[in-house]
């Protein structure tokens, strides 16, 4: 199914904020301090 | 501001219509930005109104020294409600009301571009808000932690704590959401020929907080689950005793909370941007150097986090770090200033009410600006860390700034929302009582902080009473002054005058020029040409 060029915006905005807070609970978790 | 034209009942063409439920149902499943837009500014109202009494609790227990009213347990829990409901579910919705209002308008676009997300986003809210007010009848009561939400407190608090978290990230999901629609709403859905470059500072200073919320918010979110995995699960990431670092929490506290001042005053900026045109009758001066100085106070607002935080204990260098980084920012935040001056230089001005909480905005944001440099200085910040002067800095920056913004904004375009005017006699008393009640209130704080009074205190020594007298009076003035806005706004959808095509004869944006007034329901649906 293509995605419109809305759903791609979004969903390239949404991976971001995702990788952000992902990102940081695996840093501090995963990597320590 | 709920008045929008709606001539459905009298069986108008399809530009009239909202869709098959009427009453309730219709506000609780609308998709349309207009009445999105509508609801966040009531809803912002209301928490408004509920944070202000909780100032007034606090202001009313520091009347005098000793204890009077309320128990240091329960002063504690207002202190943290009120800047979390005021910030989160006051001035940040507040904004994101403006921008559902207007960016589909000034961009020539017929709706958001994810409409159904845009009612989820509103509708999350209510239930946030909701959580926060129940957290107070939870054993223990609402958590005492101060908004920041430092660990190890955190970590020791009761149930009431994790209702607040549990807030916290309903409200970023919220504004998650809400952001991701705005940037795809202004990337994607401009009218042809409506280039970036032409669009008002207003969509320019959102499409910019879009991108801070979506870096941010997370950040913030991520803190509050590891303080929740902490509280329940046997982590350690903030609690000492198990080896974690309490400092940690605040370095990422911080790297949310400094973009997260900015995320309030961009939209400020971007309303004030376009007041003072409109009033003064000419274009903005510097439409280009704004647009970047926007972008370079963002920028910026993401390197200077740790001054939050001086007195923790970190390196000088870092020390020095963080201060050169964050008097740096005073220099696009310079040119703006200079840019609304000059805009208004020999300029054809007239002060209604939305053009004198403008200039009342340029002059008190710019005080709180300056008290901000002052504690950008790592000597002078370790003196006033923790004292009320940083109390009267950021609510120059958040009351004079954002609200000042926002009633400007609301006056502005309250003739467009509901084809009516409000009373300009009384909007402009409106205006002279919050400026003067907010004066009495904060000012006399920075004397207060000088003189060595820490916040967060329910109780004080004499020497600075006279200083806390002033200041809850002026506290409960500015609260009183806030009910004549409700009055005004209320008179103005019941009984306004039937406002002109265009009230303001300077203002040159898309929902001015193009659209009617008051707007239909649905606009822009094909999109003009604008090429």
């Amino acid at each position: 199914m293509a995605l419109s060029r809305n759903a791609k915006t979004g969903l390239i905005l949404a991976s971001i904020a995702a990788a952000w807070f992902f990102g940081l609970i695996i840093k501090y978790w995963v990597m320590g301090r | 501001m709920s008045a929008v034209v709606d001539t459905h009942a009298h069986g108008h063409g399809h530009d009239d219509h909202h869709g098959g439920y009427g009453g309730i149902m219709r506000w609780i499943t609308t998709t349309n930005h207009k009445d999105i837009g509508t609801m966040y500014l009531w809803f912002s109202f209301i928490m408004f109104m509920v944070g202000g009494v909780m100032a007034l609790v606090i202001r009313a227990e520091l009347f005098s020294p000793g204890l009077q009213i309320v128990d240091p347990d329960f002063f504690n829990q207002m202190t943290t409600m009120h800047g979390l409901i005021m910030v989160f579910g006051a001035i940040m919705p507040a904004f994101v009301g403006f921008a559902n209002w207007l960016i589909p308008m000034q961009i020539g676009a017929p709706d958001m571009a994810f409409a159904r997300m845009n009612n989820w986003s509103f509708w999350i809210l209510p239930f946030a808000g909701a959580l926060l007010i129940i957290s107070f009848f939870t054993p223990g009561g609402a958590p005492g932690v101060g908004w920041t939400l430092y660990a190890p407190l955190t970590v020791q608090m009761g149930v009431g704590m994790d209702l607040t978290i549990f807030a916290v990230h309903l409200l970023g999901m919220s504004s998650i959401m809400g952001s991701i629609n705005i940037v795809t709403t202004i990337l994607n859905l401009r009218a042809p020929g409506m280039t970036l470059m032409r669009m008002p500072l207003f969509c320019w200073t959102w499409l910019i907080t879009g991108y801070l919320l979506i870096a941010v918010m997370p950040v913030l979110a991520g803190a509050v689950t590891m303080t929740l995995t902490d509280r329940h699960f046997g982590t350690s990431f903030f609690n000492a005793a198990g080896g974690g670092d309490p400092v940690l929490y605040q370095h990422i506290f911080w790297f949310f909370g400094h973009p997260e001042v900015y995320i309030i005053a961009l939209p400020a900026f971007g309303v004030v941007s376009q007041v003072i045109p409109a009033f003064s009758r000419k274009p903005l001066f510097g439409y280009a150097s704004m647009v970047y100085a926007t972008s370079a106070i963002a920028i910026l607002s993401f390197i200077v986090w740790a001054h939050h935080m001086y007195t923790v204990g970190m390196p000088v260098t870092g020390q020095l770090f963080f201060m050169y980084a964050t008097t740096l920012i005073a220099v696009p935040t310079g040119v703006k200033v200079f840019n609304w001056v000059a805009t208004m230089w020999k300029g054809s001005l007239t002060f209604e009410t939305p053009m004198l909480f403008a200039c009342g905005f340029l002059f008190l944001f710019t005080l709180g600006g300056f008290t901000g440099l002052v504690l950008s200085l790592v000597p002078i910040d370790i003196q006033l860390h923790d004292t009320y002067y940083v109390v009267a800095h950021f609510h120059y920056v958040m009351v004079a700034g954002a609200l000042f913004a926002a009633f400007a904004g609301v006056y502005f375009w309250l003739p467009k929302w509901t084809g009516k005017m409000y009373d300009e006699k009384l909007g402009q008393i409106h205006f002279w009582l919050t400026m003067i009640f907010f004066n009495v209130t904060f000012f006399v704080q920075h004397f207060a902080g000088l003189a060595g009074m820490p916040r967060r205190i329910p109780d004080y020594p004499l020497m600075f009473e006279t200083w806390n007298k002033i200041s809850s009076i002026g506290a409960f003035g500015f609260g009183l002054s806030q009910l004549l806005f409700l009055y005004v706004v209320l008179k103005c959808i019941r009984s306004g005058a039937k406002a002109p095509e265009k009230p303001w004869e300077g203002a040159d944006s898309l929902e001015w020029t193009h659209l009617p007034t008051p707007v239909p329901y649905h606009t822009f649906d094909p999109q003009p040409d604008l090429r």
